[in-house]
């Protein structure tokens, strides 16, 4: 009985680190059609504020939750200004631009900081159920997904930023035409991308420590978790993540934790078949 | 006709050039590197004819790669003789390729989606690659090593004669020639009523198919024909380096996509060039003592996109036009 | 005259609308056909229906007798149906010359395809244009260019989705003699909106309204009747 819980809090878990690391993905490519393949770039600027913030004496909540979005936001403004907004329509061509920055920064980051791996231990603990130890801190992330998601979800049904924002992506000239600069819009939607992502970089810091090629291992399954969930962003992430995220654990349980990724990919593979425009493509298809 | 014709014949200068030249100029070490340049640039050829005149995006080219260097080098420990190795090499990509475009094809899966699908298959085969250490992990003779790949790759040798191994410069001109074959295949096929057909795929699936040509069939075509050339990549690679997950890699993934996008979306020739020169340029950016390597390319592909967005060849192409043009008007 | 294309309650449902109700159709072979109605009326989904763009939610379609619902489009294209849809679906990569090629190529060889394309851009007056890649063209001018894409293999029957749509004075025409004069050899099934365009060609005419057909008649008949009249200045009709 012990065990069956432990093995759904972990279930949660993946869940919730799936979500918290595509967010940030699902907002750019759902918002705006633009495939930000540094976007596993931005999750490590994320954590590299966090680990140095905090190794710099910044306690550890405003390392891992406030300075990484701020910063990483910051710099998604700059990006988008410099790079994206050249490249509007042309995906392929973001494509290359953004996998060139990827490499600018990994390589950045080694120089500055080289290539070991540092961090600091996860806060909150541990609980116990039964004779499982449980980290607090994977609770923790599970209720900063709920978190996040419903944030994301909220700002765009109900505030008129992202009323706006889902105008001027649906029609830039009608937007224009009621007083809207899609330009403007534009820049907060992707600043806004890459301080999720830049969050989610703090979030997961303390997990698995951070090292100029961690985006590299997040990229991929943020890419398809995305569009396996299909255009809608809060809900396609959310299922496409719960249905891939409870593949993967239960998988690591039952086999190895790589044939539980090796899981993951296969479903992948075989929902996008199933659901050629992702889950939101076929279901729910009215949602955010 | 003779568009092709004269670029066929300028090709085949080329080879030949290249093959009697090389080796004698070039030493034996850098003559190797300059074997594993031709492996990459056939992989970025296969790339190039199955994204640019067949309009499918596949991000997984380097899954046909590792396939044809895994099965190759497996085949030839097995064997004790490369001569049934070879085919084996070519056949397991060819089948790989047929499956898996045979369900994103006939699932009517394009664009993103597809990429997506090809990418996963590539980490898929990664991971199962790099998972490979224990002792359990042998396919006959072959073990499969894990993360650290099979070392010592068995060399080619002559058909039917295990004890006469190809030396290095053999090896060379073989890589050449398959280069160049394929790339003759390539151009020839393209000018079938199939490749032609292909083409307009690429511009119009619609209107493809409202012609009455049935775009599955053709797309599965191409994107096997890639798969067969990408897994020769591998196996001539398998030869100069040793087989290892790191040709399944994201990395590497990545890398054949930017090599077809620097040359030219949309030609043959470009990703060639666009492989040797970028090849080039991470070499050389990987002797520069202070500079990290990653930074330099990552900026040199930033530039590049912003400055010259359609590629190099067409690129230089269009000025060389423009300027033939002002020269004649 | 026997059946070349026949419907039978071809119906196509969206979620909870009815675009196309319970339509039955028979076109002749040689015979000429125009669908029209206003904005609405289903005739664009019909169309769609009929080259396997949609598969149809009930009803069947026949060619020549054979029960062809819900086929793929290449495949009905490939009977020996030449389509021409509303928003012209070109090569635009590919020269005026190539993509005629293509289209004859499916069912000819070389030799054939080569005399094939010259006399269809010929007769639609854009030889000029024989050489120029399609992208570059004038609006009116793809639209000849499909046309001739269409025309070139002799299929036994052409549907034509709003031919004229954005075409000069001239172009249109020149469209419309071509029409009559394809129709001396082949069937065609026309859907238009042009008013004028239809009378200068049409003799069988079907109007849609509302997913259904309205009344179907020789084209002087359905000129000079009041429903019809009212379904385009968009008065209730009681449905029949």
């Amino acid at each position: 009985m012990d065990y069956a819980v432990v093995v759904a809090l972990q279930i949660l878990s993946g869940i919730a680190t799936l979500v918290i690391v595509s967010l940030g993905l699902a907002v750019v490519f759902g918002m705006m059609r633009v495939i930000n393949l540094a976007h596993g770039e931005f999750l490590m600027l994320g954590g590299y504020c966090a680990i140095l913030a905090h190794g710099a004496g910044v306690g550890v909540w405003i390392s891992v939750l406030a300075l990484p979005p701020v910063i990483v936001g910051l710099f998604g403004l700059v990006i988008e200004r410099l790079l994206i907004r050249r490249l509007y329509g042309r995906m392929i061509d973001t494509m290359l631009a953004t996998w060139g920055l990827s490499l600018a920064l990994i390589g950045g980051v080694n120089m500055a900081f080289g290539n070991t791996v540092s961090g600091f231990s996860a806060p909150l603990g541990s609980f116990t159920i039964g004779r499982f130890h449980n980290s607090v801190y994977d609770m923790f992330l599970v209720l900063a997904a709920v978190v996040l998601s419903f944030s994301v979800w909220a700002v765009l049904r109900f505030t008129p930023a992202g009323l706006i924002a889902r105008g001027t992506m649906q029609n830039s000239e009608m937007a224009a035409a009621l007083g809207v600069a899609p330009d403007r819009v534009y820049a907060a939607t992707f600043a806004a991308g890459a301080a999720l992502s830049g969050l989610a970089g703090g979030l997961i810091a303390p997990l698995s420590g951070v090292v100029p090629t961690m985006g590299t291992l997040y990229i991929a399954k943020a890419f398809i978790t995305v569009i396996t969930g299909g255009a809608a962003m809060v809900t396609g992430t959310l299922t496409a993540a719960g249905l891939l995220g409870t593949v993967s654990t239960v998988g690591t349980f039952l086999t190895t934790p790589v044939l539980g990724e090796v899981g993951l990919l296969v479903v992948a593979i075989v929902l996008l078949r199933l659901l050629p425009r992702g889950i939101t493509g076929r279901f729910l298809r009215q949602s955010l | 006709m003779r568009r092709t014709g004269l670029q066929i014949a300028a090709a085949t200068v080329v080879s030949v050039t290249a093959a009697w030249m090389l080796p004698q100029i070039l030493e034996l070490f850098a003559l190797i590197n300059a074997t594993v340049f031709v492996s990459m640039a056939l992989l970025a050829l296969s790339l190039g004819l199955v994204w640019g005149f067949c309009g499918i995006l596949c991000f997984g080219q380097t899954a046909f790669f590792g396939l044809g260097g895994y099965s190759y080098a497996i085949a030839a420990i097995n064997f004790g003789d490369t001569t049934g190795a070879v085919p084996i090499a070519l056949l397991v990509p060819t089948l790989i390729a047929g499956a898996l475009g045979y369900f994103m094809f006939y699932g009517r899966i394009s664009d993103v989606y597809m990429g997506v699908i090809t990418l996963t298959v590539t980490l898929i085969l990664y991971k199962f690659a790099n998972s490979t250490a224990g002792d359990q992990w042998i396919i006959g003779k072959a073990a499969l090593g894990g993360f650290n790949g099979i070392p010592g790759t068995p060399p080619l040798n002559l058909p039917l004669r295990p004890d006469q191994a190809l030396d290095p410069r053999q090896v060379f001109i073989l890589a050449i020639v398959c280069l160049w074959g394929c790339y003759v295949i390539a151009k020839l096929i393209l000018r079938t009523r199939f490749g032609r057909v292909a083409v307009a795929i690429r511009e119009n699936e619609v209107r493809a198919e409202l012609l009455g040509y049935d775009v599955r069939r053709h797309k599965l075509g191409v994107f096997v024909l890639g798969g067969v050339m990408a897994g020769l990549a591998g196996m001539l690679f398998a030869n100069c380096v040793f087989v290892s997950p790191t040709m399944f890699s994201l990395s590497y993934a990545g890398q054949v996509i930017i090599w077809v996008l620097v040359g030219g979306v949309g030609t043959l020739i470009g990703p060639i060039i666009g492989c040797i020169l970028v090849q080039m340029l991470v070499t050389w950016a990987g002797t520069l003592p202070d500079v990290d390597p990653n930074l330099l390319l990552g900026v040199v592909f930033m530039l590049a996109v912003l400055a010259v967005p359609q590629g190099l060849l067409p690129a230089t192409t269009e000025i060389l036009t423009r300027l033939l043009r002002r020269k004649a008007g | 005259m026997t059946a070349l294309l026949a419907t039978e309650g071809l119906t196509m449902r969206f979620g909870g609308v009815t675009a196309v109700d319970g339509v039955t159709l028979t076109v002749g072979e040689g015979e000429l056909r125009c669908l029209i109605g206003p904005n609405g009326a289903g005739k664009s989904t019909f169309f769609k229906c009929l080259t396997g763009q949609l598969r149809p939610s009930a009803g069947r379609i026949f060619w020549r007798g054979r029960d062809i619902t819900g086929a793929d489009g290449y495949v009905i294209a490939g009977l020996g149906v030449g389509i021409k849809t509303q928003v012209p679906s070109l090569f635009d990569g590919l020269t005026a010359r190539e993509s005629v090629a293509l289209a004859v190529r499916r069912h000819h060889g070389e030799r054939v395809a080569r005399t094939r394309v010259a006399t269809a851009l010929e007769r639609l007056g854009i030889g000029e244009l024989a050489e120029r890649r399609v992208g570059m063209l004038a609006h009116g001018q793809r639209q000849l260019v499909e046309l001739a894409m269409v025309i070139a293999p002799e299929p036994d029957l052409i549907i034509l989705d709003e031919p004229t749509a954005g075409m000069s004075a001239e172009e249109t025409r020149r469209t419309a003699e071509v029409i009559r004069e394809l129709n001396r050899s082949h069937a065609i099934v026309v859907v238009e909106h042009d008013m004028q365009f239809i009378r200068s060609i049409a003799k069988m005419v079907t109007v849609f309204h509302q997913g259904r057909v309205l009344i179907e008649a020789a084209a002087e008949q359905v000129f000079a009747d009041s429903r019809v009249r009212e379904v385009y200045l968009g008065k209730a009709v009681p449905r029949c």
